[in-house]
């Protein structure tokens, strides 16, 4: 099979991953809004949870991804590692947005405001941040080769530099605590509940594979047109 | 051979600092730019709802941290002209030798721009500085380490880009929450006259960083250097 | 002059920018003492090559052997504006660990260029900056010399300076490749040509008597050959 042969399966099994998620995603969200009890202090609002803290969850995995990938990239210089990695921050990234979107639709009618600076919050906003800037420095370099490497250089430093971030923010936030009393989860859950949030987990990581296939894929494909573009390869 | 890195990189040190010194544009500006930014947050800030003693952490390593963004990049941008850096990849400089030398370019650069805006940060905030200046500028110089040896990695990528003067600090700020924040932090209880014990904590976080993100840096800096 | 090691071994090389190929399956060798002449279009290669063999870029296929040192002479000076041609120069023998004997002012008085030795580079002219460039270059007493057109923008009397030096080179056993459209000056020097054709080597033979115009001639030869 031709690399672009290759390319097109991975992109509609990808296409095929991301239905099955997004069915899923689906089924979550009856069983979150029908067969979910009501959480007591929060209200109905709190359902909002079982999306949005499964899609914080992919979206964090996705940088760790692509914070892994681009070691490997770094170790053996295989381009597919770089277009994986790219694919993953991307996904990440648009998962991040949908993160930052029902947080504060979530956080309006619990905390009474859209935002607020604890430590988690900031953590992943800093963290979302980061691989922002890593795909505004992939936008600014127009030679792959070069583009790959330096990429790979930020996404192994973003990789370390998360936990220092994790520490730094939890650190300063647990010596000024916030004067806001509730807490997006009990500190258990009720099995009915907590079947609801594991089940969105798995959807969620299901669709990020997905996306992320189909994403690498159509990276694949624009490379190979390139490649085609550019003419006559050496014999 | 190690000889030869310590001789390279004082050579590219060396060779940094004279062309900055006949030029000083970089610095001039970062040092004008760090007086103004200490005096404008001093002069906007409300009296009334917060003491000069809460806020005056914060202005400080505001102040350092942009005034040194100012200055990181001329340590690459130097070299893409007439390709220096070409010339200095056919000499015996290692990666990790010119590393060190930007890197202590940069040290010098930044710490001269920080030992001139400490005195009047001193003087405007009218703070009691004078038994704690010791640890002070042991915490400055830490954090300023962290600070540069990511700042030097990056502007070496970012020099290559088209907008390096807003590239960098979207690529550096999120690397400098830990330094800056364990800096205020320190610098904060460091005014307030706080026992060496409420320290630890956050000088532990600062050193960790300056080990592990030193040492990254200087590993990962071939990989850009190498096409 | 028969049967030596050569200095530089190019072995199957080739290079690409993205997805295009600039240097195709290129093998060459050139031994002490000679000069090999590396004759094509623009875009056909001759620089890549050049900096391939230098180490300036790596080789996506293939590889490069060169013996002893090696020293290049290209386009851009490489070098400081902001520093004088006698600080260029030593800051160069400072990177090789060369003893301070008197070398660099040796070079510069070589090279015509004592008048200037403590001007900064910055208000030289062309021909200046190129015959410092390769006074920069003599430093270290290379084995291997690649020029990349040593002789554009160069008056007379710079241009003869410049070939006395090449020809102390050869004389004195180091290696010489010459990429060039200037050939007039330079066919008198050369054993060997290299005929460059869209990243491909597609001569390199003995000049065989040629002058200037019969090197044309046999470029226009290979070229219409498809390389």
């Amino acid at each position: 099979m031709t690399r672009r042969e290759r390319a097109l399966q991975t992109a509609r099994r990808g296409a095929l991953v991301t239905v099955i998620a997004l069915v899923g995603l689906a089924v979550v969200y009856v069983r979150a809004i029908a067969f979910t009890p009501i959480e007591r202090t929060q209200g109905p609002a709190q359902k909002i949870f079982y999306v949005h803290a499964p899609i914080a969850w992919a979206s964090m995995t996705a940088f760790a991804v692509t914070g892994l990938l681009s070691l490997l990239y770094l170790m053996m210089r295989d381009r597919k590692f770089d277009l994986m990695a790219a694919a993953s921050a991307e996904v990440g990234t648009a998962l991040g947005v949908a993160m930052l979107t029902t947080g504060p639709l979530w956080a309006k009618p619990i905390w009474g405001t859209f935002w607020t600076w604890d430590a988690r919050l900031t953590s992943t906003l800093f963290t979302f941040l980061l691989f922002v800037g890593y795909l505004v420095l992939r936008g600014a370099l127009s030679d792959f080769d070069v583009r790959a490497r330096f990429s790979a250089v930020l996404g192994v430093m973003a990789l370390v530099l998360v936990p220092f971030i994790h520490v730094t923010v939890y650190w300063f936030r647990t010596l000024h605590p916030d004067p806001v009393v509730m807490k997006p989860e009990g500190p258990s859950l009720p099995a009915v509940m907590l079947t609801t949030l594991l089940t969105s987990l798995i959807v969620c990581t299901v669709l990020y594979v997905g996306l992320v296939m189909q994403r690498y894929s159509l990276a694949v494909l624009q490379d190979v047109r390139e490649e085609q573009e550019a003419g006559d390869g050496i014999s | 051979m190690a000889g030869d890195l310590l001789r390279t990189t004082a050579a590219v040190a060396r060779k940094d600092l004279k062309v900055e010194w006949r030029t000083k544009t970089a610095f001039m500006s970062s040092l004008v730019f760090a007086v103004l930014v200490l005096a404008v947050l001093y002069f906007a800030r409300d009296k009334t709802s917060v003491g000069d003693f809460d806020i005056a952490p914060g202005a400080l390593w505001v102040t350092f941290t942009f005034a040194g963004m100012l200055g990181l990049n001329r340590a690459f941008l130097l070299e893409r002209e007439n390709r220096a850096l070409d010339g200095l990849r056919l000499s015996p400089v290692t990666p990790t030798a010119l590393f060190l030398g930007k890197v202590i370019g940069n040290l010098v650069f930044l710490g001269v721009v920080e030992l001139v805006s400490l005195p009047l940060f001193i003087l405007f905030y009218d703070v009691p500085i004078w038994r704690q200046l010791p640890i002070l500028l042991a915490v400055v110089a830490l954090a300023t380490v962290g600070y540069v040896a990511v700042g030097t990695l990056l502007s070496a990528m970012v020099v290559r880009t088209r907008f390096s003067e807003v590239m960098l600090p979207v690529l550096l700020l999120p690397f400098l929450v830990p330094p800056i924040v364990s800096a205020v932090q320190l610098t904060w209880r460091i005014l307030a006259l706080r026992p060496l014990s409420e320290m630890t904590g956050w000088l532990s976080l600062l050193a960790a960083f300056d080990i592990i993100f030193f040492t990254l840096s200087l590993l990962l800096f071939e990989a850009i250097l190498v096409e | 002059m028969a049967a030596q090691e050569p200095a530089v071994r190019v072995r199957d090389v080739s290079r690409r920018f993205g997805h295009r190929w600039i240097v195709r399956n290129v093998s060459m060798e050139v031994r002490p003492g000679e000069a090999v002449l590396l004759v094509g279009g623009n875009g056909a290669g001759k620089t890549t090559l050049l900096r391939v063999i230098a180490g300036l870029l790596r080789a996506n296929r293939g590889t490069v052997e060169h013996r002893g040192s090696l020293g290049m002479v290209a386009h851009h000076t490489m070098m400081y504006d902001a520093l004088t041609a006698r600080e260029n120069l030593e800051f160069f023998a400072r990177l090789h660990g060369l003893p301070s004997d008197g070398r660099a002012d040796r070079l510069i008085e070589r090279l015509g260029l004592a008048h200037a030795a403590h001007q900064r580079i910055a208000t030289f002219s062309r021909g200046m900056l190129q015959r410092l460039a390769i006074a920069r270059s003599l430093m270290h007493d290379p084995d291997v010399l690649l020029f990349d057109e040593p002789l554009t923008g160069l008056d007379e009397s710079a241009s003869r300076i410049v070939l006395d030096v090449i020809r102390e080179l050869k004389a004195r056993g180091a290696a010489l490749l010459i990429a060039t459209h200037q050939l007039v000056e330079l066919v008198g020097e050369t054993a060997r040509v290299g005929y460059m054709v869209s990243g491909r080597l597609a001569a390199l033979e003995p000049i065989g008597g040629r002058d200037a115009g019969g090197v044309v001639s046999r470029y226009r030869e290979l070229l219409a050959d498809g390389g």
